[in-house]
């Protein structure tokens, strides 16, 4: 392959973001390093203010219609990579913000989670991008790296440090299937961009099937899908909570962005031939999450468990295989940032005060501090699929999207499930609502947490009862799906399985 | 499509939208009270009295002999799936505003000197439940409806778990958001399908009552549909064999609850509302099976509420037996069950809902659950024992009563539609008034047995002190009273309202064949 590289001050542009970013990740580690021992909190809201700006500059993007792609053709900038962006954009700003009273807790190395945060959100939003097999190798591990010392953060912590080893050693085997995965595809096609193996590949050979078994596994691991879920708890319940909540948004979201250009782009002549593993993905995730939900006692395990079940709704999306698919996943996206977020900052505020995650320890909340109280409730129920939360049209748009693909069986079981979900979700309710406090005195929430608890509970309720513009711009940014919708309007709409 | 009369040209401002949200903002005005106990009480009844100043004004206006859709509101919600804010209201919707605005009022009346902890929640759940009550019978938009539907549970849940008194009211609580919450997922998958339906004639997506009316379906996805809606609306209801979570939560709920829950009957209404209209074909070819499970439930029903002795579980198991009976006059789908049906809801939430508040003044003056302990309790309350043998028996059809016009109307349907259905109703009948007589003799007329009520806090005090009515539970009896012969003696107004609308849906289902009827399954049909 002939490789010719030209950068011209155009397409530098469109790494703008990236590029703001990078500089302004190496001012930090500056700053942090200077000998006046700038307090750790100027730190944190720096970090917010350069991701505001990456935020502004990705909105420019958008609004001018900013696309095209660069490396020939390694990375891409369409509307859906800048709706990607702006997504992981959003929840690093959110988890630095709940993050800041955390670090302070910290036994050592402040300043430089902040660091590693905004690298593994640089590493995410390049993986928005990755349009090739090998950057979509490079930017994942970058992602991941970030998140090896992030999860272990806690020295001290048997806890983190088990998760952290656990988290490093699939990690890295997952890097492993993954390069595997990579090779029999490049072996098997010659070519490495999504596009063009899509162009290449006729009758699919078994090293190019076992490729993109291996690369699915890969990306499985990353989004927590069962059978590649078992880290998921030992790692969300190890980790500090502020890397828990940022490990189940963004590296998701950034993932489910690369599936995307997998399955709807690149296998997209192969609908058939893949929608039935994505069903059973679909099916095994939620009723396995939510079952194992029911019993747990802790709050970051139930989380953990419900987020699961979460990623079995929006692999429902992908089975769907058609550009509603599509937008019912990225919106799906938003609802689950603002709610599992959410849920994870007030897990945070409780535990500032009473130092506990457990679920017994959230007993009369509500007479402790309303505000936590309702805010859980909120995001439990907004995670739960209740009008006229987010979460609910979330739900009904991928019940939709796979409805249309004739996707009735999965769709039952995806409804049965929700109303699994209900059941641990009303028992935390019930726990904070109408147990007896053991300790009655007051959780009190600091400024910050209680404003970035706001925004997500604003996120939460405008999304559900006012859905119109983030729909409209998921519309628009999943045009490169439209191939799909001639596939599935064809389909009846009784077949049990589609396909 | 119907007709539709917008609400700005019919009374000039958008009413329906300020029925259900009157109550939201009341509630949200009095989270920001001070906890004034007094000034909460006195909040909730301006909130709901206004609510029943401004139904009252929206009946007055409403026009009576047409089928049109009324004091219309539609504006796009979420356009991308074809979902839009589009409230009516016609013959079939009308009279239940009306009975959710007085019923709200009642109970905020009774709550009015019950000590009940926590006032503020109470109150505000209160409203909140009415406002979603309130919007699922105003919606014409599936999504939004089914919005209504869901978060109706939120309110409800929190009553029956926090102000319950039984024992078992946690139980009871989930019981109910879980069984409801299950029918109400299969009702998605069915809305989900009528949308899809929809979308292959018109291509594009809409989730509207009035459009989707206009789209031909194939028998065999109507009767999918079909079945996926009545999981969720024989849950609500609920109809036998879906009925478990109703006692334990009327039961342990608080009477607030029970009279909302048992009185307003949302399940059936679904039926009449979007079932039937929607689905004629499926509706005309299940009529003997569901007429079946109907007689089924009425007759369970009774004889379920015969061994009860306490007054609530029987209440809740002669509910299952009267929406047999709403069921019955439905699917005959002719002129005089549908209407007898409608009727009899707006009839059994008035009676029903009387006796619920008959109970909650029984317990209210420290009395157990199991009246039939006690006897004679005539002679402490006369007027509290003639108002519970009036309602008593205006709920199982005495001639005088709402429950008579309702019942006749429902068992005259039902015989043109088979004449062992109409039988076997009326059977249902003789069971009714045999299980409210047998109640009524041994708790009230019995020789006195028990003498002594003990109160949860262990106080004694004999049976003899006992006080008749006060004033306001003199307001609440009375004003269901009048309700009662009102509809009993001069029904007229109330077909008015509604026989234009009933006829409607008759059409619809008769003929149907013209345009809903598909070549492949015509002869699979009975």
């Amino acid at each position: 392959m002939n490789f010719t590289l030209s950068l011209s001050g155009a397409d530098l542009l469109l790494l703008l973001p990236e590029i703001f970013l990078t500089i302004w990740i190496c001012m930090l580690l500056v700053v942090d390093a200077v000998p006046s021992r700038v307090s750790k909190r100027v730190i944190g809201k720096l970090s917010i203010a350069g991701l505001s700006a990456t935020l502004v500059a990705l909105f420019w993007f958008y609004i001018n219609g900013k696309t095209g792609t660069l490396f020939n053709g390694m990375y891409v900038l369409d509307p859906m990579a800048i709706y990607f962006k702006i997504f992981i954009v959003a929840s690093t700003i959110l988890v630095v913000s709940m993050s800041i009273e955390s670090v302070e807790r910290f036994p050592a190395f402040r300043g430089e989670y902040y660091f590693l945060v905004l690298m593994s959100a640089l590493g995410a939003m390049l993986m928005a991008s990755a349009n090739d097999l090998v950057s979509i190798f490079v930017t994942l591990e970058f992602t991941t790296f970030g998140f090896y010392i992030l999860v272990a953060y806690l020295r001290e912590d048997p806890k983190s440090n088990e998760a952290g080893l656990k988290f490093f050693i699939l990690g890295a085997f997952t890097a492993g299937i993954l390069a595997f995965g990579i090779s029999l595809i490049y072996g098997a096609t010659g070519k490495l961009i999504l596009t063009d193996i899509a162009q290449v590949m006729g009758e699919p050979s078994v090293a190019l099937i076992a490729g993109f078994l291996l690369l699915f596994a890969a990306l499985g691991f990353k989004i927590g899908a069962v059978p590649l879920h078992a880290w998921i708890p030992d790692v969300y319940h190890g980790a500090p909570t502020p890397v828990t909540a940022f490990l189940s948004v963004a590296p998701k979201g950034a993932a489910l962005a690369i599936m995307l250009r997998v399955f709807f782009v690149t296998l997209a002549g192969f609908t058939a031939e893949w929608i039935w593993l994505l069903v059973l993905v679909a099916i095994v995730s939620m009723t396995y999450g939510n079952i194992v939900a029911i019993a747990q006692s802790n709050m970051k395990r139930l989380l953990a468990y419900s987020g699961i079940a979460q990623i079995g709704n929006v692999v429902i999306g992908l089975a769907a295989a058609s550009k509603m698919g599509g937008e019912s996943i990225m919106f799906y996206l938003w609802a689950y940032l603002f709610a599992n977020l959410g849920a994870f900052a007030v897990v945070i505020a409780v535990a500032h005060v009473i130092n506990s995650e457990e679920i017994e320890d959230y007993s009369g909340l509500n007479r402790r501090s309303p505000f936590l109280a309702f805010a859980m409730l909120l995001f439990l129920l907004s995670l739960a699929g209740v009008p006229p939360l987010a979460g609910f049209i979330a739900k009904l748009y991928i019940f939709m999207a796979a409805m249309k693909a004739g996707l009735i069986t999965l769709v039952v079981i995806g409804l049965v499930n929700v109303v699994i979900s209900m059941y641990y979700y009303l028992i935390v309710v019930k726990k904070m609502y109408i147990n007896e406090p053991t300790d009655p005195s007051p959780v009190t929430v600091s400024p910050t947490m209680t404003a970035t608890i706001s925004v997500a509970m604003a996120g939460t309720l405008i999304l559900g009862i006012w859905p119109k513009p983030f729909l409209d711009w998921t519309v628009s940014a999943t045009q490169i799906f439209s191939h799909l919708n001639i596939v599935t309007t064809t389909q009846s709409l009784t077949l049990p399985f589609g396909g | 499509m119907l007709e539709q009369t917008f609400a700005a040209t019919q009374i000039g401002f958008p009413i329906l939208s300020i029925l259900i949200f009157l109550p939201l903002v009341g509630a949200m005005l009095i989270w920001m009270l001070k906890s004034d106990e007094l000034l909460v009480r006195i909040a909730g009844i301006a909130v709901t009295g206004i609510e029943l100043a401004l139904t009252v004004w929206l009946l007055f206006a409403f026009k009576t002999h047409t089928a049109a859709m009324q004091f219309v509101e539609q504006v796009d919600w979420i356009p991308a799936i074809g979902v839009s804010y589009h409230l009516g209201i016609d013959g079939i919707s009308v009279l239940f505003l009306g009975v959710t605005a007085l019923l709200s009022l009642l109970t905020m009346l009774f709550s009015w000197d019950l000590a009940i902890e926590k006032i503020k929640g109470y109150v505000m759940a209160l409203l909140a439940l009415q406002a979603t009550v309130m919007g699922i019978l105003v919606s014409l938009d599936l999504v939004l409806f089914f919005v209504f539907w869901e978060l109706m549970l939120i309110p409800s849940y929190f009553l029956i778990k926090l102000w319950g008194a039984g024992k078992i009211r946690e139980h009871a609580a989930l019981k109910y958001v879980l069984y409801t919450l299950t029918g109400s997922m299969l009702m998605l998958v069915g809305i989900i399908i009528l949308d899809l339906n929809y979308q292959e004639v018109n291509g594009i997506h809409s989730f509207d009552l009035l459009a989707l009316l206009t789209a031909p379906m194939s028998a065999d996805k109507q009767l999918l549909v079909f079945l996926l809606l009545f999981f969720g609306f024989a849950a609500k209801a609920p109809i036998f064999p879906f009925h478990a979570w109703l006692a334990d939560a009327l039961v342990s709920g608080p009477v607030a609850v029970s009279v909302a829950l048992a009185g307003i009957k949302l399940g059936t209404y679904g039926f009449i509302r979007f079932s039937i209209p929607l689905l004629p074909d499926a509706s005309r070819a299940l009529l003997v099976p569901l007429s079946v499970l109907s007689l089924v439930g009425i007759i369970y029903g009774a004889f379920v509420a015969l061994a009860q002795s306490d007054l609530r579980r029987l209440l809740a198991f002669s509910s299952i037996s009267h929406l047999g009976f709403v069921v019955l006059g439905l699917f005959t789908l002719n002129f005089h069950g549908l209407q007898g049906g409608l009727l009899q809801m707006i009839n059994l939430a008035f009676t029903t809902a009387g006796l619920f508040f008959i109970a909650g003044f029984l317990y209210s003056r420290g009395l157990q659950d199991d009246l039939t302990r006690y006897g004679g309790l005539v002679t402490p309350m006369p007027a509290l024992a003639g108002f519970f043998i009036v309602i008593g028996l205006a709920s199982v059809g005495f001639p005088g009563t709402n429950g008579f016009v309702g019942e006749f109307l429902i068992l005259l349907g039902a015989f043109k539609a088979h004449w062992a259905f109409g039988a076997v109703g009326v059977l249902g009948v003789i069971l009714g008034l045999a299980y409210i007589l047998w109640y009524y003799e041994r708790a009230m007329l019995a020789p006195p047995q028990e003498t002594v009520i003990r109160d949860h806090r262990g106080n004694e005090r004999p049976v003899s002190t006992l006080r008749d009515l006060n004033p306001r539970e003199w307001v609440i009896a009375t004003s269901l009273t009048i309700m009662i012969f009102w509809i009993g003696l001069y029904p007229a107004p109330f077909f008015d309202m509604m026989d234009a609308s009933v006829q409607a849906v008759v059409d619809r289902v008769d003929h149907s064949t013209r345009f809903a009827m598909s070549s492949v399954s015509r002869e699979a049909l009975p």
